[in-house]
């Protein structure tokens, strides 16, 4: 068994309610009721998914011991596919017609498809993928790493088949939720509205000039490079607005309503 | 799981509040922040920026490599006052350091790369064990940067303080 990753990408949950201890055994059992379940020799387009354990990859077999993640608990589950090929497919239909000199009818087509799924599938392997998650019971918090949402939508509902609790994306409302805030703020954050900031919507304002927006780039990339002048622009440079748009108006009061929400 | 796309519907908007909200405190107060607990972390933007569209029919803007938050065309992004939607991210606690590009609108993380393990660990079940607490410490110092953030924007006196001290950061 190698160790997890350390690098990718890391969605967050939560969940509320009770699930199995990782520590007891039924937790390992729960997971075997879900586990995964080979279609390497299917004859049939399918997909199968289901829990198994980073030592263990067939979900044959699993152990509290399997999932030892240190602080966490390390579940991994796999998604397996097996599909036609379709460049088979377009090979052997290519074949019939030559060899009957006219195109096949849909019919035909139908039964040459049904007949290659039968004699082709049980040989193609499907593709697999083995998704990996991080589990923190004490935290009712599960890291999952993968951020495709099929991969987000299937491990959501095989957590919930198996553990019979739902998964809360740790999204900005549901983090904010659980962070630690009182009960007013906490209804102020569902009913918080985005704030307005100065400008927003207009036109950008003319950009500075190269010397205004230099001095820190300089400091990087162009240390000995003499500065040179830039060429005298014919219409004026408008001052920037700065403090006439910050004053009471800059922030859309009506719009945010902190005071409401508070 | 419809939960989570509604979270980032209503509230996918206060995600990139955050995140411009770290930018504007990264660059004025120095990125560092103590958490509860008295942990103290650092956060320093990048070199990936992506503003968010105002409406559905404009533009996104990346800026990638080099300094980006120090060039003209963030500087106007911040004065038309857009909000960050992606920022590569460092953050740092103690010696350990981890990078990530942070989707604002729903809190998820990127191209993660955790510290390296510890000169301790001398097996795949140390490595795991090192790895894992590294992932949790992640997760955490994010939600606790989000919860420091949440405070400050839910005060009653938020528009008269923070909004507006960065509202004229924004302006510059």
């Amino acid at each position: 068994m190698v160790a997890i990753r350390k690098s990718g990408g890391v969605v967050p949950y939560f969940w509320q309610g009770k699930i199995l201890d990782p520590r007891d055994d039924e937790f390992a059992e729960a997971l075997s009721t879900r586990r995964f379940r080979t279609i390497e020799n299917s004859a049939s387009e399918e997909v199968s998914i289901g829990w198994v354990t980073p030592a263990d990859p067939t979900g044959d077999s699993f152990t509290c011991e399997d999932l030892d993640g240190g602080i966490g608990t390390w579940l991994r589950f796999r998604m397996d596919k097996k599909s036609m090929p379709m460049r088979w497919l377009q090979i052997y239909r290519d074949a019939a017609e030559k060899a009957r000199g006219r195109k096949l009818s849909a019919k035909e087509r139908r039964e040459l498809k049904d007949d290659l799924m039968d004699k082709l599938l049980p040989r193609v392997l499907p593709s697999v993928n083995l998704v990996d998650a991080l589990l923190f019971h004490d935290r009712k918090t599960v890291l999952l790493f993968a951020t495709s949402k099929s991969a987000r939508e299937t491990f959501g509902k095989l957590f919930f088949e198996t553990f019979t609790v739902q998964l809360e994306s740790g999204d900005p409302l549901q983090s904010g939720l659980r962070a630690d805030l009182s009960p007013e703020q906490k209804h102020a954050l569902e009913r918080l509205e985005p704030i307005r900031w100065p400008n927003e919507g207009r036109e950008a304002p003319p950009l500075p000039s190269l010397r205004e927006a230099r001095p820190a780039a300089a400091e990087v990339a162009i240390d000995d490079e003499p500065v040179r002048e830039e060429p005298v622009r014919e219409e004026p440079v408008r001052e920037e607005p700065v403090h006439d748009d910050i004053d009471d108006d800059a922030i859309d009061i009506g719009v945010d309503g902190a005071e409401d929400e508070a | 799981m419809s939960q989570a796309n509604e979270g980032v519907e209503s509230h996918g908007f206060l995600g990139e509040e955050f995140l411009t909200w770290m930018w504007y405190r990264w660059e004025t107060s120095g990125g560092e922040f103590t958490l509860s607990g008295g942990r103290v972390v650092g956060i320093a933007i990048d070199d990936f920026l992506t503003f968010a569209a105002p409406t559905e029919d404009e533009t996104e803007q990346t800026l990638r490599r080099g300094l980006p938050t120090r060039t003209a065309e963030a500087r106007t992004a911040l004065r038309q006052g857009r909000r960050l939607r992606k920022a590569r991210l460092l953050i740092a606690e103690g010696d350990r350091q981890w990078t990530a590009t942070l989707d604002a609108p729903s809190l998820t993380l990127s191209g993660v790369k955790l510290p390296d393990d510890a000169e301790e660990c001398e097996s795949d079940v140390d490595r795991t064990a090192d790895r894992a607490a590294n992932w949790l410490a992640l997760h955490e110092i994010v939600q606790a940067l989000y919860g420091h953030f949440l405070k400050e924007r839910l005060a009653p006196d938020y528009r008269e303080k923070g909004a507006e001290a960065q509202a004229n950061w924004m302006a510059k």
